[in-house]
C-alpha cells in the first residue's frame, strides 16, 4: 500500500509549488493511474515515490513505513521502475538488461537465468530468441516489453510506470496495455501509472487521480464515479464531451444483466457477449436493429436500447453537460 | 638511395631517436589522459563545466602545435622536459573534448532508468555512463596519439630530441637520404599509431552499441 | 611596464623581458605584417586549391561509392603523415625547390580527407525524399545536383572548410623551416636568437587569425542554413 499524506513539492528558487497538498491511497494489488494536463506534476508525484525526487512537505507511507527510512538506491531496488522513454542499456543483451536489479541485490547467476526467461516468456518473447540479442535489434514494441520485464525482474510487491507505452503506435499500444492487465491479474502489484491519455487512463486504472495545473488533486476515484459523477468543471472537459459513451467501454455486453430472449432469435442481430457495450451500441444503430441476441452461457440474452439506458444508472440520457457536443 | 637510407637506421643513434620519440609522445598521452579524465568526470554533470571545458579545448585547438613548443622555450628552457610539457598541453583538448561530451550525451532516459533501478551514482558512472561513451572516449584518445606523435616530430626545435633530430640534420646537412629517413620512420610511426588506435577503440566498442551504429546508418 | 602579471612573468624567465613592445612596435612593418600576410596567402590558396580538388572528388565519390573507401584510404594516410616529415619527403623529390610550393602542396594534400569527408556527408545528408521529389518534378540529374543537393549540402561542406582551414593555419607556420615564408618565420628566427617577443608574436598572430577565420567561417555556415536559423528561434 502507498499513502501520499499531504505531499508537497516546490523546487528551490520558485515560490509555486509543482505538487500541492496531495493526499490519497494506493490500495495493494491496484492500479492507480496519474493522469492530467502537462504540468499537473503527475511525473513529479510519481518520482517522489521512490524518491527520484525529494519531498518538500509531507509523507509518502508504503506500508505504513514512510519511504525515507532507508536509503534512495535501497527504496529503488524493491520498486519496479518503468518509463516511456524504456531507457533499455544499449551495451547490454536483453538477459543483462533484465537482470540489473537481481544483479544488484546479488541473486546468484542460475537463479537470475531462470528469471530472466520466465519474464521474457510472461512478456511474450521467446527467451531462446531474445535472451542474447540487444536492444538496437528489437523494435519499439518489443524493447518496451523488454522494459516492463526489467521492472519486474526482482519480483518487486509495487512498481511505478511512466507512460510505459508511450513511445509506440497506437495500435501496438492497445495490444500492450491488454496484456499487460492479463499479466497483472496474475501477479497483482501495486501500481503508480501515470499517462496524459484519459483512454488509457480509464482502461488500465482501478482508481484514477486526475491532477491539475500547479499539482493539485481535482478528483480521485474509480473509474466509473469519474465518468457518471464528474465533480467539476475541469473533471469533466478533462474527461471529454463522449464520457457518457466511455464509460459504456467499461463494461462487456457479457457482463450485463439481459432479459432472456423468449421465442424466436431468427432474424435478429447477433453480438458477441466480449464487445463492449460501447461497441455493441454501434452495432445496434449501425445495423438499424432495436434490439440484438446476446449469447452467453448457452443462453440468449436480450440486448435493447433500454436495457444499456438501465446499465447507465435508469436516466433515460444522461446530462450532456450544456454546450459540449456529445460526438 | 634506399640502400643509404637503411644505413641511418643501423646508425647507432638511431633507436636512440625512435626511443625518445616514442617516449615523448607516450609519455604526453598519457599525462594528459589523466588530467583530463579526471576533469571530464567532474564536469560530467554541470552544462556550466562542459561549455567551458569545450571552449578552452577549441582555442587549444587553434594554437598552432609549433607555437605550443616554441612558446615552452622561454618558461621552461631548452629540452625534454622542456617538449614533454608542450606535448602534454597538446595532447589535452582532443580528450577532453571528446571525454566531455561521451558522457554528457549519454541517453537522459538510459540514466533515468539507472537511477530509477537504485544504481548508485558510482554504478550508474562505472556501468552505464564510461561503457557507453567509451567510443567516443577512444577516437578523442586516438586524435590526441596521432597528432602528439607528429608533434613530437618538432621537439628537434627546442632541444627536445626524437625523431626530428634526422630530419633537421639532413636538411641543414643537406643530406638527403638522413632528410628521407627522418622523414619516412616519421610517417610510419604515425600511421602505425592511427591503425593502432583505431583497433584499440574497436575493442573498446561494446557489441550492443556496434549493433546500434549499424542500424543507424 | 606596470602590469603585475607582465612583471612577475618577467621574474619568472629570470629578468628577460617575454613581450619587447619597442622591438614590436619597430619591426611592425618590415617582419610582422608581411609574415601575417605571407601566412594569410599560403593557408588562403592552398584552402581554395583543395576546395577545387575535393569537390569534385566528393561529389563522385558520392556518387560511386565504391570509389569512396580507397579515397578515403589514400587521403587518410597523407592526414597522418606528421607535417614535417612530409615537408622533408616533398623537398626530397628532385625538381621540387624549397620555398612556398612545396608548403602548398602539402598543405593542400592535408585538406583533402576533411573536406572530401564532409562533402560526401552533405550530400548523404540531403533526404531521399526531397531528391525524390525533385525528380518526380521533372528535374535533370544535374539540375537536382546543383539546385536541391549542393545547396541543402552547402553547411556541412563549410564546417569541412572551418576544421580544414583552422588546421592549415596551425600547420603552415611549420612551413616556415622550408623557406614557406608566413608567420612561422617569426617561431624560427625567435627560436633561432632566443628571442621571446617573436615567438609570442607569431603565436599570438597565428591563433587568432585561426579563431577569426573559424568565426568567420562559423558565420557563414550559420547563414547558409536558414532553416535551421528559423527553427532555433
Amino acid at each position: 500500500m502507498i499513502e501520499f499524506r499531504q505531499v508537497s513539492k516546490t523546487y528551490p528558487g520558485s515560490d509555486k509549488p509543482v505538487v500541492e497538498d496531495l493526499s490519497f491511497e494506493v490500495l495493494e494489488g491496484e492500479i492507480c493511474v496519474l493522469v492530467g494536463p502537462s504540468g499537473c506534476g503527475k511525473t513529479t508525484s510519481m518520482r517522489m515515490v521512490n524518491r527520484l525526487i525529494e519531498i518538500t512537505e509531507g509523507e509518502i507511507l508504503i506500508d505504513g513505513e514512510p519511504n525515507t527510512a532507508m536509503s534512495g538506491t535501497q527504496l529503488r531496488r524493491k520498486i519496479g521502475y518503468a518509463i516511456q522513454q524504456i531507457g533499455l542499456f544499449p551495451h547490454r543483451t536483453i538477459a543483462d538488461n533484465i537482470g540489473t536489479v537481481p544483479n544488484l541485490l546479488g541473486w546468484d547467476r542460475g537463479r537470475i537465468k531462470s528469471r530472466v526467461d520466465e519474464l521474457l516468456d510472461t512478456v511474450g518473447l521467446s527467451p531462446d530468441e531474445y535472451r542474447n540479442r540487444y536492444p538496437a535489434e528489437l523494435s519499439g514494441g518489443q524493447q518496451q516489453r523488454v522494459g516492463v520485464a526489467r521492472a519486474l525482474a526482482a519480483d518487486p510487491p509495487i512498481m511505478l510506470m511512466d507512460e510505459p507505452f508511450g513511445a509506440v503506435d497506437p495500435i501496438t499500444r492497445e495490444g500492450l496495455q491488454d496484456e499487460f492487465l492479463r499479466i497483472q491479474q496474475d501477479i497483482k502489484k501495486t501500481i503508480v501509472f501515470v499517462t496524459h491519455d484519459i483512454d488509457e487512463a480509464i482502461k488500465m486504472g482501478d482508481k484514477i487521480a486526475i491532477l491539475k495545473q500547479g499539482g493539485v488533486l481535482a478528483q480521485y476515484d474509480t473509474p466509473e464515479n469519474i465518468l457518471s459523477e464528474p465533480d467539476s468543471e475541469f473533471v469533466s472537459s478533462f474527461v471529454g464531451g463522449d464520457r457518457v459513451l466511455k464509460r459504456l467501454s467499461l463494461t462487456r455486453v457479457g457482463e450485463m444483466d439481459l432479459e432472456p430472449a423468449n421465442g424466436g432469435t431468427d432474424g435478429l442481430l447477433r453480438i458477441d457477449e466480449g464487445l463492449t457495450v460501447k461497441d455493441a451500441l454501434s452495432e445496434l444503430i449501425g445495423s438499424g436493429h432495436s434490439r440484438a441476441v446476446v449469447e452467453k452461457d448457452g443462453e440468449n440474452g436480450l440486448l435493447t436500447f433500454e436495457a444499456i439506458e438501465d446499465l447507465m444508472g435508469g436516466a433515460s440520457g444522461e446530462p450532456s453537460n450544456g454546450g459540449e457536443s456529445s460526438a | 638511395m634506399l640502400y643509404k637510407i637503411l644505413e641511418v637506421y643501423a646508425r647507432p643513434d638511431f633507436p636512440e631517436k625512435l626511443r625518445q620519440h616514442v617516449l615523448l609522445s607516450l609519455v604526453a598521452l598519457l599525462v594528459a589522459i589523466a588530467i583530463a579524465m579526471p576533469v571530464a568526470l567532474m564536469i560530467r554533470n554541470s552544462r556550466l563545466g562542459a561549455l567551458i571545458a569545450i571552449n578552452i579545448g577549441n582555442i587549444g585547438r587553434a594554437v598552432p602545435s609549433l607555437a605550443i613548443l616554441a612558446l615552452a622555450l622561454p618558461f621552461f628552457g631548452i629540452g625534454f622536459g622542456s617538449a614533454l610539457v608542450a606535448l602534454t598541453a597538446l595532447a589535452i583538448p582532443p580528450i577532453l573534448i571528446n571525454a566531455s561530451t561521451g558522457l554528457r550525451e549519454v541517453d537522459k532516459g538510459v540514466i533515468d532508468a539507472a537511477r530509477g533501478m537504485g544504481l548508485s551514482g558510482g554504478q550508474i558512472l562505472a556501468r552505464i555512463q564510461l561503457p557507453i561513451a567509451a567510443p567516443v572516449i577512444f577516437a578523442g584518445i586516438r586524435t590526441s596519439a596521432v597528432q602528439t606523435v607528429a608533434s613530437a616530430t618538432l621537439a628537434t626545435f627546442i632541444g627536445g630530441g626524437g625523431l626530428g633530430d634526422l630530419i633537421v640534420e639532413g636538411y641543414s646537412r643537406r643530406g638527403p637520404e638522413i632528410l628521407l629517413a627522418g622523414a619516412l620512420a616519421v610517417a610510419i610511426l604515425a600511421i602505425i599509431t592511427e591503425i593502432g588506435f583505431g583497433v584499440l577503440e574497436r575493442a573498446f566498442t561494446p557489441k550492443g552499441l556496434k549493433i546500434a551504429q549499424k542500424r543507424r546508418k | 611596464m606596470s602590469n603585475p602579471a607582465l612583471l612577475l612573468l618577467q621574474d619568472l624567465t629570470g629578468g628577460t623581458e617575454l613581450v619587447d613592445w619597442e622591438w614590436l612596435g619597430e619591426n611592425f612593418w618590415e617582419d610582422i605584417l608581411p609574415a601575417l600576410q605571407g601566412h594569410i596567402f599560403l593557408s588562403s590558396i592552398s584552402v581554395a586549391i583543395a576546395l577545387i580538388i575535393a569537390l569534385p572528388v566528393g561529389i563522385l565519390s558520392a556518387r560511386y561509392r565504391k570509389a569512396y573507401p580507397p579515397v578515403t584510404f589514400v587521403t587518410g594516410i597523407l592526414y597522418s603523415i606528421p607535417s614535417l616529415a612530409l615537408f622533408a619527403i616533398l623537398i626530397s623529390i628532385p625538381g621540387v625547390a624549397i620555398g612556398p610550393s612545396p608548403v602548398i602542396i602539402a598543405l593542400v594534400a592535408y585538406s583533402l580527407l576533411i573536406l572530401i569527408r564532409n562533402t560526401v556527408a552533405g550530400l548523404d545528408s540531403v533526404p531521399p525524399e526531397t531528391k525524390d521529389a525533385a525528380r518526380g518534378m521533372g528535374l535533370t540529374d544535374r539540375q537536382i545536383l546543383f539546385r536541391v543537393e549542393l545547396p541543402l549540402a552547402l553547411p556541412i561542406i563549410v564546417a569541412g572548410i572551418r576544421i580544414a582551414t583552422v588546421t592549415i593555419i596551425g600547420i603552415a607556420t611549420i612551413g616556415a623551416y622550408i623557406n614557406g615564408g608566413g608567420l612561422g618565420t617569426l617561431i624560427f628566427d625567435g627560436i633561432q636568437r632566443q628571442f621571446p617577443t617573436m615567438i609570442i608574436a607569431g603565436a599570438v598572430l597565428a591563433t587568432a587569425m585561426a579563431i577569426v577565420a573559424d568565426l568567420l567561417l562559423l558565420a557563414l555556415e550559420r547563414y547558409l542554413r536558414p532553416w535551421a536559423r528559423v527553427r532555433r528561434t
